[in-house]
């Protein structure tokens, strides 16, 4: 809802957000590289470039692991919605301390050659034919390229800029960049170490978010199947009597569309289930100082004609209504974003303010 | 669906009083995590060895007559407390880089060289000083240092750089080190063989091509892994020589 493009638009929720997400991330670092060492009681230390790097690839994973974890904890229970608020600061987080993972190895094992650093990580290790000493690095590379390609895009502007389903598609690869991750990582120390604690977390990380997103996907499509409307010109939504002021029910249309009916001081009104932000789902947040808030990141649009109170231009598509009793109708055909619909009376609602 | 009893977060508002307990200890749990993780993680590095550069020894000057392999030895005549007359010196320049345009001129002839030791149990080598200061033809007879062949051998082990296998780098050897292997070897610093059976006693071996030429391209594949080779040894004084036949190299597991 920006009209003036800041680079963060901060608030106490994202202050703290930020705080625990660096406080975690810091005391990562510290302890794999100041107190483990003591512990490890080696004759000679490994090297700290090595070690350096090593902790930040690690912490990477282990970030880039709980990140992809919030969305499908968020869809199987709202109550985590909370942290998907500034799941991006958390992303961008991520694509600094990836960075200087790379860095460290660079500048160390692929440094003090005659020939540049960059293109010697290239051409060192050219097994591409074989399992056993695979150049994994390449994987890193192509994660790290698409850490940084979303983190780049992450501000709102260029969510408008290429449009919001564009910009989702782009950042869909956070998926491959995972799995790409997980194969550096299966390809590389992996293979090559005695110790098999980080193999246990590697593949308990990896079972998680594989696991969790599965189970949000079963648990959309029974959700889906109950919502999915027949191939008619008016749909039914569902009975006043099942709506509660100042929320909304949803409809899913025969087309692939959302509709959120909302019921505003006993008044019906109908608008895409999709926020203009980031898709989010309009249908489960709710009206607050007479606007419909979204649950992910609380952008507002007045319910009547899909608009964002000024000075905020967002617009979402409405869609007609008619009561049959006490039955709620919803057209199928949407109207152009920002039209304005006049609120159908809910009929045995009319008292309510 | 969304109902009253609910509570409903929106980012620039107060959090609901309900979501508070829970997002208190989301942060509990997410900074107790990753600092167990860090703790779990630091603790499962395994131990890098004990190669290191010995600058603790100060830099070391000997003279012995140079040999190429091709890569550069250097067969000791007259030595000093650390390197013993008699010892075989491999020799390496800085970073990854080698010495050969120094001491192909001064092959089989005597020569001084200076520069800083690495150290990895049996396994040692030299890290020559820029220049003439590092290599540079001695005064005195070249006597007579004599190679003694120890026939074919069948191999099992690793093929690494020797360098970083000897101190240059700790982990120095292994598959996520292999592509830094790869590159100090196209460099031309001396590969090194870690037998898991001593060969006339001794478990690391200087590697080369089957006709005295340098580490074939086929085994750069090979680098990092545990394999099985074949191939004719040598004895240069303390060192081992090993002419790898490339047509032989299998992977092992
Ligand atoms: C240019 C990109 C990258 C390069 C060249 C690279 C290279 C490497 C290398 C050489 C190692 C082995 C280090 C050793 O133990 O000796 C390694 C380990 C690792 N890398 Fe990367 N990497 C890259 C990007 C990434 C990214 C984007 C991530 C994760 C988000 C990542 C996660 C890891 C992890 C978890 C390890 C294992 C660390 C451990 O031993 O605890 N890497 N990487
Ligand atoms: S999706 Fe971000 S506010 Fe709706």
């Amino acid at each position: 809802m920006s009209v003036k493009y800041i680079p963060v638009q901060w608030n106490t929720n994202k202050y703290i957000y930020d705080a625990v997400m660096l406080l975690g991330v810091a005391l990562f670092l510290y302890v794999f590289l100041y107190a483990a060492p003591d512990i490890l009681s080696h004759e000679r230390p490994i090297n700290s470039q090595v070690h350096n790097a090593r902790a930040f690839g690690a912490c990477a994973f282990v970030m880039l692991t709980v990140i992809l974890c919030i969305g499908p904890l968020a869809r199987l229970d709202p109550r985590f919605l909370p942290l998907l608020y500034n799941r991006r600061h958390f992303g961008v987080m991520t694509t600094f301390v990836a960075i200087t993972h790379a860095g460290y190895i660079v500048d160390w094992y692929f440094a003090f050659s005659s020939s540049n650093k960059y293109e010697a990580l290239l051409f060192a290790n050219t097994s591409y034919s074989q399992l056993a000493g695979f150049p994994f690095e390449a994987f890193g590379i192509f994660a790290l390229f698409i850490l940084i390609v979303l983190a780049a895009t992450s501000h709102d502007f260029w969510m408008k800029f290429l449009s919001p389903p564009l910009w989702k598609r782009i950042h869909y690869l956070i998926y491959p960049a995972y799995l790409s991750v997980v194969a550096h990582v299966s390809f590389g120390i992996l293979q090559d170490q005695q110790n098999h604690v980080f193999t246990g977390i590697f593949m308990g990380g990896a079972v998680l978010v594989g696991g969790l997103h599965l189970m949000a996907a079963l648990q959309e499509r029974r959700a889906d199947q109950a919502l999915l409307a027949p191939t008619t010109e008016w749909v039914h939504v569902c009975d006043v009597s099942e709506m509660k002021d100042g929320f909304a029910k949803i409809k899913l249309l025969a087309g692939g569309d959302r509709v959120a009916v909302y019921l505003n001081a006993g008044k019906l009104s109908a608008i895409s289930n999709a926020c203009a932000h980031q898709n989010g789902p309009l249908g489960e947040g709710k009206i607050i100082d007479c606007l419909v808030t979204c649950p992910w990141h609380g952008f507002q649009y007045d319910v009547a004609s899909g608009r964002s109170p000024a000075p905020f231009t967002e617009k979402v598509p409405t869609y007609n209504l008619k009561t049959e009793g006490t039955a709620v109708l919803v057209d199928v055909k949407a109207n152009p974003p920002g039209t304005y619909v006049e609120p159908v009376p809910a009929p045995g609602q009319e008292g309510i303010s | 669906m969304s109902d009253n009893d609910k509570p409903f977060f929106v980012g620039y508002l107060p959090t609901p009083k309900a979501l508070r307990g829970l997002l208190l200890a989301v942060c509990v749990l997410f900074i107790s995590g990753l600092s167990g993780f860090g703790l779990a993680l630091g603790v499962a590095q395994d131990d890098p060895g004990d190669g290191a550069f010995r600058f603790d020894y100060g830099r070391q000057t000997v003279t012995g007559v140079v040999e190429l392999t091709p890569y550069p030895l250097l067969r000791v005549t007259e030595g000093n407390e650390r390197i013993p007359a008699g010892h075989t010196l491999m020799l390496a320049g800085g970073g990854k880089t080698n010495v050969e345009s120094r001491a192909i001129p001064l092959e089989g002839q005597l020569a001084q060289v200076s520069g800083t030791m690495l150290q990895r149990g049996a396994l040692d080598m030299l890290q020559l000083r820029g220049g003439a200061n590092g290599i540079s033809a001695a005064e005195g007879e070249v006597p007579q240092i004599e190679t003694v062949p120890l026939g074919r051998w069948k191999l099992a082990g690793e093929i690494c750089d020797g360098k970083c296998l000897a101190g240059a780098m700790r982990p120095g050897r292994g598959l996520a080190h292999k592509a830094c292997a790869n590159l100090c070897l196209l460099g031309k610093v001396p590969p090194v063989f870690v037998s898991t059976q001593p060969v006339d006693g001794s478990e690391f071996l200087l590697v080369t091509g089957p006709n005295g030429e340098h580490l074939p391209e086929k085994a750069y594949h090979y680098v990092a892994q545990f394999i099985s080779l074949e191939g004719d040894v040598e004895r240069r004084g303390d060192l081992l020589v090993l002419r790898m036949d490339p047509d032989t190299l299998e992977v092992l597991d």
